[in-house]
């Protein structure tokens, strides 16, 4: 009975916000960091219908009729970005076993929007998520980019395709043997089994797939392409944005290699060891994204596939001019994206710098900045209410609103 | 080693190692957080045979001609943090065996590990190193400086205690907790024994059965004299309790033995038992950690800190030895965040260890006669932004962040590639090109 009181209650409650999403609030009397551009003091910003009309110093006028929110000099930043963030609690959610190359899955399919793991990204400001399967497979499949709050995944997607997860390193053929008699029902009994088994798996895919374009080519009715050959095909004509998880300093130089062998363009994902190789990816201004560097201490420790993280990589990027986006990675304890941007920004970023890298970064890399990742007129009203500079570990972020409206108050 | 032998260098312990620093060092600071008193604005310290002889404005106090000045006029001085408790630093921290109460972590602590050099560079100047949580009665401890060749020279203070856990690793709890009760009842059987064929040998020399000239010879078995030590309250447990559902057994073993309690973070559902802990506890990490109702699958999330602090119990936190909880800045951070305050926070790294160590007349705090362990801070203890540049040990300068050559490795490499070239030889006007 209270379960339905309750029930009822909140269905009133959705009423009324959908209803207030009519109206205009002015924000006023914040410090406002937009994201992509200095803060601004004394700030007003103006939503309504889900969409920053506008943004401004004091001197913006307040439509007329407005619902104002004094927000007494807190902070306000656009809704935080993970482009790298982990859907599910368990691994093998995340990772088909039945192949290792499956560009064609879908992680849309696997999504819970219920998931706790959300509502609490959400309740430490991360307003839009890019979600990718697991690291386990040569090629993954595709990954999607969702807003943190909806009812159904497809209310919550904003951009279905947004990337195919590629590989790299020793993970794909970790703990995996050849078939030699004996029980053959083990998820191990599968191939590659070594490094140079990954890469030839890769590179069969990517030959295929340049065979079938080429068998297609000027023939539009040719033999229609397996589902999986057209995900390959898409990324050879740059209409996917492939994400190559590269880990050590030998398989960042072979993510970029066969990029250039296929001529596609990758992001880096997981580039542990980029600051070993940050030449080379400022010569192919590859996108790097770093996960987690507040895991990561001045020693270097013993990262997966024999990297070696430190906490110097995000200085030694920015000063090579490398464009970097800063993620949660593989770390479930980084949940909190903005500890990572302060731990960035304690390794030698600007705050706007390190903020950049969680918010417009990201977008840009997902090719959504003109949606999301700032606040500007005619951007989704993601935004978060700091209770004061977010870069400081003692900041809450007190209100969190996704398209205008708020969606978490927390303590 | 005898272990009287060992208890008394215990006692007269503290530091029984020479000192390590020249014998008179002034530090000049904008700002001096002594932690017990009031901040010191524009102030000096000085340091004479390693202990703090002055704190005092720099108005009101002559440096020595003969001092060796370091100047840290621009930047604050604090007390180097101290750590209740830990698992660094060792080769091996868990024995499989499950009762091993004669074992010692000076046979484990590895003085070259980067543990102790990740510490230093965050500032900890003293750290209690205890065997893991997998073991039931699982040795001695001893505080260290993260400093020195040797663990002699590390050495502040040996056999510090003997930890103990509750945390089941295999099987259930229930089964853990009647295990510790079985391990404790041998000793004290064993003990009880040991005193009746005492008592009965010295009845019989009285009696005369046993010549008047003959002595009680046997010694207490050398694997047990920690565990019995323990029994007698000569030696301090470090008891871990994992969770809420062994606090209870925690403490009621607490009515028999002297222990202090490090515990874990799932805490919420013993929030009205929080309220019987009498002394300090020592915090396990994380601090926040997350519960989910299994009816609505809705998520709360909670803080071991600010539950503790609510039931008004003092709390030292841990420090890892890497990831975010290895940075004082963000556990400060995480505390106040939950509702703490700044000063409590501070407290949980310097006086509230200190004291459950018994060094508080040492360390914790910038006094007067205490050791000269201090820290040399770029900016406030709780931004993201601030860096220790220099760690004072005793008075002597055992770490600077401009000699740090890890640190060097990368961050001045970065640095480089940003600055602006100097103009070449022979563009010695320096016009712009």
């Amino acid at each position: 009975m209270t379960r339905l009181l309750r029930t009822t209650f909140a269905t009133l409650l959705l009423a009324a916000a959908a209803s207030a999403q009519e109206t205009v609030t002015a924000y006023t009397n914040a410090t406002l960091m937009p994201g992509g551009k200095p803060a601004i003091s004394n700030a007003t910003m103006v939503v309504s219908g889900g969409k920053v009309l506008a943004i401004g110093g004091a001197d913006l006028k307040v439509p007329e009729g407005a619902k104002v929110v004094d927000c007494g000099g807190k902070t306000i930043t656009p809704g935080l970005i993970d482009a790298s963030f982990r859907s599910a609690s368990n691994q093998q959610d995340l990772n088909e076993q039945s192949e290792e190359v499956t560009p064609h899955l879908r992680i849309l399919d696997n999504l819970d929007p219920k998931s706790p793991l959300f509502e609490r990204a959400r309740n430490h400001g991360v307003t839009t998520v890019h979600v990718m399967p697991g690291t386990r497979n040569v090629i993954g499949g595709l990954g999607c980019v969702i807003k943190t709050h909806g009812d159904d995944p497809k209310s919550m997607v904003i951009k279905e395709d947004a990337s195919l997860r590629i590989v790299m390193g020793a993970e794909p053929s970790m703990s995996n043997r050849a078939i030699r008699g004996g029980r053959v029902n083990s998820i191990y009994y599968r191939r590659p089994t070594t490094r140079m088994g990954v890469i030839w798996t890769v590179r069969r895919a990517f030959y295929d797939a340049q065979e079938q374009l080429t068998k297609t080519q000027g023939a539009p009715d040719g033999a229609p392409a397996s589902p999986g050959l057209e995900v390959l095909t898409q990324v050879l004509q740059g209409k996917l944005t492939a994400v190559t998880t590269a880990r050590s300093e030998q398989d960042l130089r072979t993510a970029l290699r066969i990029a250039e062998e296929f001529g596609y363009e990758t992001v880096i994902d997981e580039a542990q060891d980029a600051y070993m190789v940050a030449d080379e990816l400022a010569a192919k201004r590859a996108v790097v994204m770093l996960g987690a560097p507040s895991a990561e201490s001045v020693s270097g420790s013993a990262g997966s596939d024999g990297a070696s993280p430190r906490s110097g990589t995000v200085a030694v990027l920015a000063a090579k001019g490398i464009r970097f986006v800063i993620t949660t990675g593989t770390n479930r304890a980084a949940l909190p994206l903005i500890r990572e941007a302060m731990f960035a920004h304690r390794f030698g970023l600007g705050p706007q710098q390190a903020l950049d890298a969680i918010t417009i970064e990201p977008a840009k890399l997902l090719g959504l900045d003109d949606r999301i990742g700032s606040l500007a007129a005619g951007k989704d009203a993601d935004f978060v209410i700091w209770s004061h500079d977010p870069l400081d570990p003692a900041a809450v972020a007190e209100s969190v609103h996704i398209n205008g409206k708020s969606v978490s108050q927390i303590r | 080693m005898n272990h009287s032998l060992l208890r008394l260098a215990i006692v007269c312990s503290t530091i029984a190692i020479p000192a390590l620093g020249q014998d008179l060092v002034a530090v000049k600071a904008k700002t001096i957080h002594t932690i017990t008193g009031p901040s010191v604005q524009d102030g000096v310290i000085l340091l004479q045979n390693g202990r703090i002889k002055t704190i005092a404005k720099a108005s009101e106090v002559e440096i020595p001609w003969s001092a060796k000045v370091i100047d840290a006029s621009d930047k604050i001085v604090m007390p180097t943090w101290v750590v209740a408790h830990s698992n660094g630093g060792m080769r091996g921290s868990n024995e499989s065996m499950q009762n091993v109460p004669w074992l010692t972590v000076a046979d484990a602590i590895d003085p070259a590990s980067t543990f102790f050099e990740e510490m230093l560079r965050n500032g900890v100047g003293t750290i209690h190193v205890l065997p893991g949580n997998n073991t039931l009665l699982a040795g001695s401890g001893m505080v260290v400086r993260p400093y020195g060749r040797t663990v002699e020279d590390m050495t502040v203070a040996a056999n510090t205690g003997m930890k103990m856990s509750l945390l089941a690793s295999s099987g259930s709890r229930l089964q853990k907790i009647r295990e510790m009760r079985r391990a404790i009842a041998e000793v004290r059987e064993y003990l009880a024994n040991y005193q009746r064929e005492k008592a009965e040998f010295e009845k019989e020399q009285e009696a005369g059965a046993i010549p008047k000239d003959k002595k009680w010879e046997k010694e207490i078995d050398r694997k047990k004299q920690a565990a019995v030590d323990l029994i007698e309250k000569k030696l301090k447990g470090w008891l871990y309790v994992p969770s809420f559902a062994e606090l209870d057994e925690a403490l009621r073993m607490g009515k028999d033995l002297d222990l202090n309690l490090v515990l874990g973070p799932n805490l919420d559902e013993a929030n009205a038992l929080l309220t019987k802990l009498k002394a300090p506890v020592v915090l396990d990490l994380p601090l926040e950690y997350f519960e989910t109702d299994p009816d609505t699958r809705e998520e709360k999330q909670y803080c071991s800190a600010k539950m503790l602090a609510d039931a008004g119990v003092p709390f030292a936190l841990s420090l890892s030895g890497s990831g975010p909880t290895s940075h004082p800045w963000w556990l400060f951070g995480t505390c106040v965040r939950n509702g703490i305050s700044r000063q409590q926070a501070l407290e949980a790294l310097t006086m509230v260890p200190a004291k459950m160590l018994g060094l508080e007349d040492q360390v914790g705090s910038l006094e007067v006669g205490k050791l000269g362990n201090l820290q040399i801070l770029t900016g406030d203890p709780l931004q993201a932004t601030t860096w220790v540049d220099t760690v004072v040990l005793e008075g002597a300068v055992v770490y600077e962040r401009s000699e740090d050559p890890r640190l060097q490795y990368l961050f001045d490499a970065a640095k480089k590639a940003t600055e602006p070239q100097a103009p070449k030889a022979d563009n010695q006007k320096g016009e712009a090109k």
